[in-house]
């Protein structure tokens, strides 16, 4: 079964997802970037180039480079706005047989279903590339104003790309999707999309259809559409630009919007500062050696404070805004006749509402905070892909693969949960981890097994304990306990525990490892949550008792082994640390344990030296025999 | 011999009955089967996706800072070429060289262009058209450098493109 492709066919940019592993995923192109510009053109060699490609000879090849061709799809040439586009756009547009619109590029009249085809078939053949598989279907978006015909149209292209046009999709719907608040009842959302070049604002009801069975399925409807499509992030840079020139021409008196080379670097910096601007209060835009003049050569720095930007393009948020008002607010047909503060859910689409100045005066408007955090260049095209999902649904995965939703541990010394398996693991999974003997001659082991997150054993639920005995009699430390943790499918976990040196065997099945009930598995999280810091402080305790055991058991050890080789000063003092480690800790001073501990420490080291001192002073002629 | 008849009758629908649920077997242990190696050839697939991603990442992890560095080196040219006399920009061209070098040591190459060259999109970045003496669609001028990393264009050239001789 191949992949159905989601693809938010831009009018500047376009951009395409999939879903992957039950993910939504956003698919790079043949140049490694996640947004493809809406371009195409013939070449002066006649080549075809789409994308960036055709992007770069633009300004060479303005007649043959055809860009915003979503502006003219699906539209007849007498229509007013193609009138308006056709007075700005480089190429030439001509009126059809049928009275549509067709564009002239390389030598040859195109429809503007042709030329959006070729973006699409680029789209389609990079992500092949790029899964490695064929990709037939698709979900293609389109702006919540386009009529039957431009809907039809752009299914067309996709037709001609190659594709089957599973659905055509709002844009603002797919944009609702993305954040899942399309399933939500009687939900009236707002999608405020301030793109590159279009702004558009669309009133979305979510409510639920009837399917006849009895069944209700949730349904969008589109209440009101607005905008301006001449209004987008591009007249931002526009303003940026036409701003540092005139500051330039007040500092150093020359005109840099005659030097080509001079304007594309300040171009790229107003960019770059517009970006910036949305998380730092202030840059700057220095651009060294950026033109010459008789005097020599000229420099351009200047700063640029966020404040100021916003005052340069006020205007055209305000524009946004009074759009925002006009949609909501105004009775049908012209607006969904509601008051601003029947909306339920605002989302952000778009680059340009990066901008803290735009979400900022989204959320005054609306008096909550917008949906944000999936990129707005990228969301519509993941509600595509989503969309895309939800049709491929009929052929499931038949395999549905469960999580743990606790952690699985193993009581080890001083009551320590150790998990063995973490919460959310995909199940059936398999752990399997080696453990020892906490005292000398210990022939039997206690194996408890818990769930939950706190890291004491005693503040999870226990759901089993076995004895492993007959483990023969050894100092700590040596016997090798290999306990497995096998949960299957259905959540049955199965627990083992091997004795290596003997080979004795005990297990257990628990077969409610996974049938907390929800309210149960939430209580248990929330607790842990709560106990954090408490709880990671009393593991600490535990963790420098445990170090105090072995450290007391190692210097008893050594005072043991080195005999009459030391002195009986060191072997009182030793022996005074050793008291006195072990008059603390039981308790719960952690700090004093640790002191304890490092004290011993050094007093055992100087068994050691003093160990090595005397064999030096009994065998002084022994490095001569070797 | 009637008897015998219906026993066999008999053995015969049971053996039927028998096959029949073998066939069912098998039928669900093919689609297991598949279903377990379609799971396998998934995983691994995607443990080599991911190592590829990781390989991806990392050599393209330090293509922001490298965008940066290249304005900085743009500015580097245009110093040298802005001024006349050769001698006293030694020393810029010495440390614009270090710092080419060192780009070049993460993987940043330069793109190269030559006046004459047919325009190329796929490197380059026409910013102006002009008349000249070079054939038409060709570069007439290289103004700002293009860099590639590990094979992917991080920055076209900039070129000027000869529309050919003027009339």
């Amino acid at each position: 079964m191949s992949k159905i492709l989601g693809i938010d066919l831009g009018t500047t940019n376009s951009a395409m997802a999939v879903m992957e592993g039950g993910e939504p995923k956003v698919l790079e192109n043949q140049e490694g970037n996640r947004t493809t510009p809406s371009v195409v053109a013939v070449s002066k060699a006649s080549e075809r180039l789409v994308g960036l490609l055709a992007k770069r000879q633009s300004v060479v090849n303005p007649k043959n480079t055809i860009f915003s061709v979503k502006r003219l799809i699906g539209r007849k040439s007498k229509d007013s706005e193609v009138l308006h586009d056709k007075a700005w756009l480089p190429y030439e547009i001509k009126e059809s047989d049928s009275g549509g619109v067709l564009i002239a590029m390389g030598g040859r009249d195109h429809t503007p279903e042709e030329i959006s085809a070729m973006v699409l078939q680029k789209l389609k053949a990079d992500a092949e590339a790029k899964l490695g598989e064929k990709i037939d279907e698709a979900v293609i978006t389109v702006p919540a104003y386009f009529d039957d015909s431009q809907r039809q149209a752009t299914k067309n292209a996709g037709e001609i790309a190659g594709f089957k046009v599973r659905r055509i999709v709002n844009e603002p719907t797919a944009a609702a999707l993305a954040y899942g608040i399309d399933r939500k009842k009687e939900e009236k959302i707002a999608v405020y999309d301030f793109g590159g070049g279009t702004f558009d604002i669309s009133i979305l009801e979510v409510g639920e259809v009837d399917m006849g069975d009895g069944k209700k399925e949730p349904h969008v409807e589109v209440k009101a559409t607005g905008g301006d499509t001449h209004l987008g992030g591009d007249d931002f840079d526009r303003i940026i630009i036409e701003y540092l020139v005139v500051e330039y021409k007040k500092q150093e008196g020359i005109d840099l919007s005659k030097d080509t080379l001079a304007l594309q670097r300040l171009k790229e910096a107003a960019e770059r500062a517009k970006h910036e601007l949305s998380t730092t209060q202030e840059t700057e835009i220095n651009l060294p050696y950026v033109t010459s003049d008789t005097s020599g050569p000229k420099h351009f720095l200047i700063k640029l404070t966020r404040a100021k930007l916003e005052s340069l393009v006020r205007d055209l948020i305000d524009r946004s805004i009074d759009l925002v008002k006009e949609a909501v607010t105004a009775p049908s047909p012209k607006g969904a006749g509601l008051k601003l503060s029947d909306i339920n859910e605002v989302v952000l689409v778009g680059g340009q509402t990066r901008m803290p100045a735009i979400a900022e005066a989204v959320k005054k408007l609306f008096g909550r905070e917008p949906h944000k955090g999936i990129n707005p260049d990228e969301v519509v095209a993941v509600g595509a892909a989503i969309q895309a999902g939800i049709l491929q649904g009929d052929v499931k995965d038949v395999l549905l693969l469960d999580v743990t939703p606790l952690t699985l541990s193993i009581e080890t010394l001083g009551s320590v949960a150790t998990p063995m398996i973490e919460k959310n693991t995909t199940i059936p999974t398999l752990k399997t981890q080696i453990f020892s003997t906490a005292a000398d001659n210990q022939t039997s082991v206690e194996i408890h097994i818990g769930q939950g997150e706190r890291p004491m054993m005693a503040d999870n639920k226990t759901l089993a304990r076995f004895i492993l005995d007959g483990l023969p009699p050894s100092p700590r430390g040596m016997p090798q306990v290999e306990v497995t943790f096998d949960i299957d499918a259905n959540g049955i976990l199965n627990v083992k525990a091997v004795d290596k040196a003997s080979g004795k065997t005990q297990s257990i099945r628990i077969e409610a490892s996974t049938s907390l009930n929800k309210e149960e598995i939430e209580k248990l999280k929330q607790e842990a949550a709560k106990f954090a810091s408490e709880d990671a402080k009393k593991k600490e305790t535990v963790e420098a008792r445990n170090q105090a055991d072995s450290l007391v058991y190692v210097a008893e050890k050594s005072l043991k082994d080195a005999g009459d080789k030391i002195s009986a000063e060191i072997k009182d003092s030793v022996q005074k640390q050793i008291d006195l480690l072990k008059s603390v800790k039981d308790g719960n001073d952690t700090g004093a344990i640790q002191k304890a501990i490092q004290e011993l420490s050094a007093e055992l080291r100087k068994i050691g030296e003093s160990m090595y001192n005397k064999k030096d002073d009994a065998q002084p002629g022994d490095n001569k025999s070797v | 011999m009637e008897e015998g008849k219906d026993k066999n009758k008999n053995q015969d629908a049971a053996s039927q009955s028998d096959l029949t649920e073998i066939d069912a077997c098998k039928k669900e242990r093919d689609e297991y089967l598949d279903g377990w190696k379609r799971a396998k050839a998934d995983f691994i697939n995607y443990k080599k996706d991911e190592a590829r991603r990781i390989e991806d990442a990392l050599k393209f992890a330090n293509e922001a800072i490298l965008q940066e560095l290249i304005a900085i080196l743009d500015s580097f040219h245009l110093a040298i070429e802005s001024h006349e006399n050769k001698e006293e920009t030694k020393g810029l061209l010495l440390i614009m060289s270090q710092l080419e070098e060192s780009l070049r040591r993460f993987g940043l190459e330069k793109i190269s262009v030559n006046p004459g060259d047919k325009f190329d999109p796929m490197t380059e970045e026409a910013i102006q058209e002009i008349s000249s003496e070079r054939s038409p669609g060709t570069v007439h001028e290289e103004v700002g450098k293009g860099y590639k990393l590990y094979g992917r264009v991080v920055r076209p050239a900039r070129v000027i493109i000869s529309k050919g001789q003027a009339n």
